[in-house]
């Protein structure tokens, strides 16, 4: 097991998600964060699928949503060359002044950003390598994190990969 | 391009013609009143009404195997379209070209739960190759041209079209006829020259080459280059269930269908060849069994398919080839010509020759020792009807006695339901079978039990002077199970009688058909001959041993050499 990032361009149409998803939930494959967005072609739209999986089986749903009428190109990106990205905003709690400098020095190290304050709790935003929010997120657990949103993995290959381009 | 205000259902009409329909088969219903109205006042294309949505589906599929372009079928919304989806399920599942139109209360109805309501957009979308929910009039042309080229391009399969009521009956301005198609959708047809050679290298090298023809050899109307290329190259051919026809079966170098219920001379050619060239096929278990380490284990695979996403789906192969056959085969053929090869050992040729000559004996001898009613009436039957003919199938043991001991001898003359395993397919595909090919004659070869899963079509058959013949294995049991029972559940036949009801030759009657029983082997040449010259739709009442097996057979978790039931084949 393994994770996989896969990025698609598909055409932007109704039912286009759910054709995509069916091609995961037929295999019995679990989707562990799925973003949709815009791209640099209108018409169309961008999906980055991070999905846990064998690369064998990988290589069959690859080939599977290929097949699918509405996308225009899928690429499996690689880790080690791409650009991985995951936004993350949490409400921690801080129970006193002490606890609110440590929150806030631990925000900077990782080069988050606050964006709110209450008396009670901060609101933190990082984005980051899923890994490193993964981190940062046991980190904040030691203070208590009373809600917690994540976007999901976008990310970009640095060579040609997912665009249009050639 | 033409502009003009059409009514949405004119333009869905107007779009068919163009697409050179000339046939639909369906059932009308209140969200479809615009359409059938259009159709009504229409001369060029004929609207079969069924009288079952699933046979709709069924009759569009055999019409398509048969002709090897799209089948239409039409339903209503809500439960007609429900009672579509058996029938797209297995042409999907068969890669057979069919569209399906459906309509849909009005667009502004959608969600509501509205009266016959259903969500056939998402119902239908793993079963299809592709569909559409069409909100707007204006999309139409485009959607209806597209329907029809993603449905008979690539792996052919099902697309549907779902019609709001308001799209049909909405006017608009619009242009017909729109060639664009989807940027994503570019079918790969070339195979790849380097894949190419190296194919034609391990073949010109081998010393005891094979063909495995798959549906896609049929499918891309490539059999004539299979046949030269098993000639040039000295392979023998052995087929899927649903490559049946790739090759005439009598052909000195076919040895017939492999797999779970195929010939075991078919199966021990794949266990000995050392280059295995597959076309169209995607290995599914009832041809390669269950034990894969034993299928062909001593060969080089070849794979060639149209359809990537088949490569190493169900097994691993050597040399992978995209694209279409009929290109492949062609361009494989080309270079090893060029290379003028070396034929294959005198060995293998002579082995082939030997497998060809006890599969002939096995198959031909009708009152062969040991053989069942069935058994001689399935062989009679393949010695009386004349090579033109075109069979269908139901599904069961009567399914697998056509598929071993039926000699086919040209292609689209063999009409099964391969991968879903659709009971009650057989008979309504016959009558799509008999609209596509008027002039042939249609047999469906039947058991009892999927017959009466879609016979009401024989009013359909009756009322639109469609006389195909239904011979039916009347074994009183659900047979194929049955023996599964008998063979592996030591005789607890749960549920698989289905006692001595109906009197079919009564029940044809009723509908005004043909019906005559056939109580011994011997009687069934002329009762044919009454079927055909009736000029009716007929029904053939073949009384067979209730206990009757399809053998021999790859029992369950078993793998291609391991085949039970061999006692009556000859040993080679
Ligand atoms: C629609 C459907 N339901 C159930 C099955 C499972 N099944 C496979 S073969 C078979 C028995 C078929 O009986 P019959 O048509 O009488 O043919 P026979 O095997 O007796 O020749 C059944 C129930 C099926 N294939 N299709
Ligand atoms: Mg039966």
């Amino acid at each position: 097991m393994q994770t996989h990032i896969i990025s698609l361009l598909v055409e932007d149409h109704p039912g286009v998600l759910t054709r995509m998803s069916g091609m995961f939930t037929m295999r019995g494959i679990n989707i562990t964060s799925l973003t949709v967005s815009p791209c640099e072609k209108e018409g169309l739209s961008r999906m980055t699928v991070a999905i846990d999986g064998s690369e064998s089986e990988l290589e069959k749903v690859r080939k599977q949503l290929s097949n699918l009428i509405e996308v225009v190109k899928v690429v499996d990106l690689k880790e080690e060359k791409a650009v991985i990205r995951d936004l993350c905003l949490m409400k921690v709690h801080v129970k006193d002044s002490n606890a609110r400098s440590e929150v806030m020095q631990l925000a900077e190290a990782y080069g988050a950003k606050i964006a709110n304050a209450t008396l009670d709790s901060v609101i933190i935003e990082l984005t980051e390598e899923p890994r490193t929010i993964d981190r940062f997120v046991d980190l904040m657990k030691h203070f208590g994190i009373k809600q917690l949103f994540r976007t999901g993995v976008t990310a970009i290959g640095m060579d040609t990969g997912g665009g249009l381009e050639r | 391009m033409t502009r003009e205000k059409l009514k949405g259902a004119e333009i869905v009409v107007e779009e068919l013609k163009n697409e050179g329909v000339e046939v639909a088969f369906g059932i009308p219903g209140g969200v479809l009143l615009d359409l059938y109205d259009v159709l009504y006042k229409d001369d060029v294309i004929r609207h079969i009404l069924m009288r079952h949505e699933q046979c709709a589906a069924h009759a569009a599929d055999g019409y398509a195997r048969v002709l090897g372009r799209p089948g239409v079928c039409i339903a209503t919304s809500g439960p007609g379209a429900t009672n579509l989806v058996t029938g797209l399920a297995n042409a999907n599942m068969d890669s057979s070209p069919v569209v399906a139109l459906t309509g849909q209360v009005p667009t502004a109805a959608i969600g509501s739960n509205a009266f016959q309501e259903a969500s056939t957009f998402t119902i239908t979308m793993p079963i299809t190759k592709h569909n559409f929910l069409v909100t707007r009039t204006e999309d139409l042309p485009k959607v209806i041209h597209n329907a029809f080229y993603i449905a008979n391009t690539g792996r052919k399969g099902v697309v549907l079209v779902d019609l709001p009521k308001d799209v049909l009956a909405t006017r608009v301005d619009v242009n017909l006829h729109p060639k664009e198609t989807f940027t994503g959708y570019k079918p790969k047809i070339k195979p790849n020259p380097v894949q190419i050679k190296k194919t034609a290298e391990v073949l010109a090298n081998a010393e005891r080459p094979l063909i495995l023809a798959g549906g896609g050899v049929i499918s891309a109307n490539a059999t004539e280059e299979l046949r030269h290329l098993a000639e040039f190259l000295g392979a023998p051919v052995v087929t899927t269930l649903m490559g049946k026809g790739a090759i005439p079966e009598n052909h000195p170098f076919s040895l017939g269908m492999a797999g779970m219920h195929g010939r075991i001379y078919a199966n021990r050619a794949i266990s000995e060849c050392d280059a295995l060239l597959s076309v169209g096929t995607r290995f599914s278990d009832r041809l390669t069994g269950w034990q894969l380490d034993q299928f062909a284990p001593e060969a080089t695979l070849i794979h060639v398919d149209i359809d990537a996403a088949e490569i190493n789906k169900n097994l691993q192969v050597d040399i992978p080839l995209v694209g279409d056959a009929k290109l492949a085969l062609e361009e494989i053929l080309k270079w090893l010509e060029k290379k003028r090869t070396t034929s294959p050992g005198s060995v293998w040729v002579q082995r082939i020759r030997e497998m060809h000559s006890a599969c002939e004996e096995c198959i031909g001898d009708v009152r062969r020792e040991g053989a069942s009613i069935s058994d001689m009436l399935i062989k009679e039957i393949s010695k009386v009807l004349d090579d033109d003919v075109i069979v269908t199938t139901e599904v069961g043991q009567c399914q697998m006695f056509a598929a071993h001991y039926y000699i086919t001898k040209k292609p689209r003359t063999f009409i099964s339901s391969g991968g879903l395993g659709t009971m009650g397919f057989g008979f309504p595909a016959a009558i799509g079978a008999k609209v596509a090919a008027p002039d042939k004659r249609v047999v469906d070869l039947a058991g009892d039990g999927s017959f009466l899963m879609t016979c009401h079509d024989l009013a359909t058959c009756v009322e639109n002077d469609i006389p195909v013949v239904v011979c039916i294995f009347h074994n009183c049991y659900l047979g194929m199970v049955r023996q599964w029972q008998e063979l592996f559940f030591e005789k607890r036949y749960s549920n698989t009688g289905l006692g001595t009801i109906p009197d079919f030759v009564r029940l044809a009657e009723a509908f005004g058909a043909y019906g005559e029983r056939v109580e011994k082997p011997e009687e069934l040449k002329d009762a044919l001959q009454n079927a055909f010259e009736s000029g009716k739709p007929a029904v053939l009442d073949m009384i067979v041993g209730q206990e009757d097996k399809v053998l021999p057979m790859i029992p369950p978790g078993g793998s291609i050499v391991g085949m039970i039931g061999t006692e009556r084949c000859k040993p080679i």
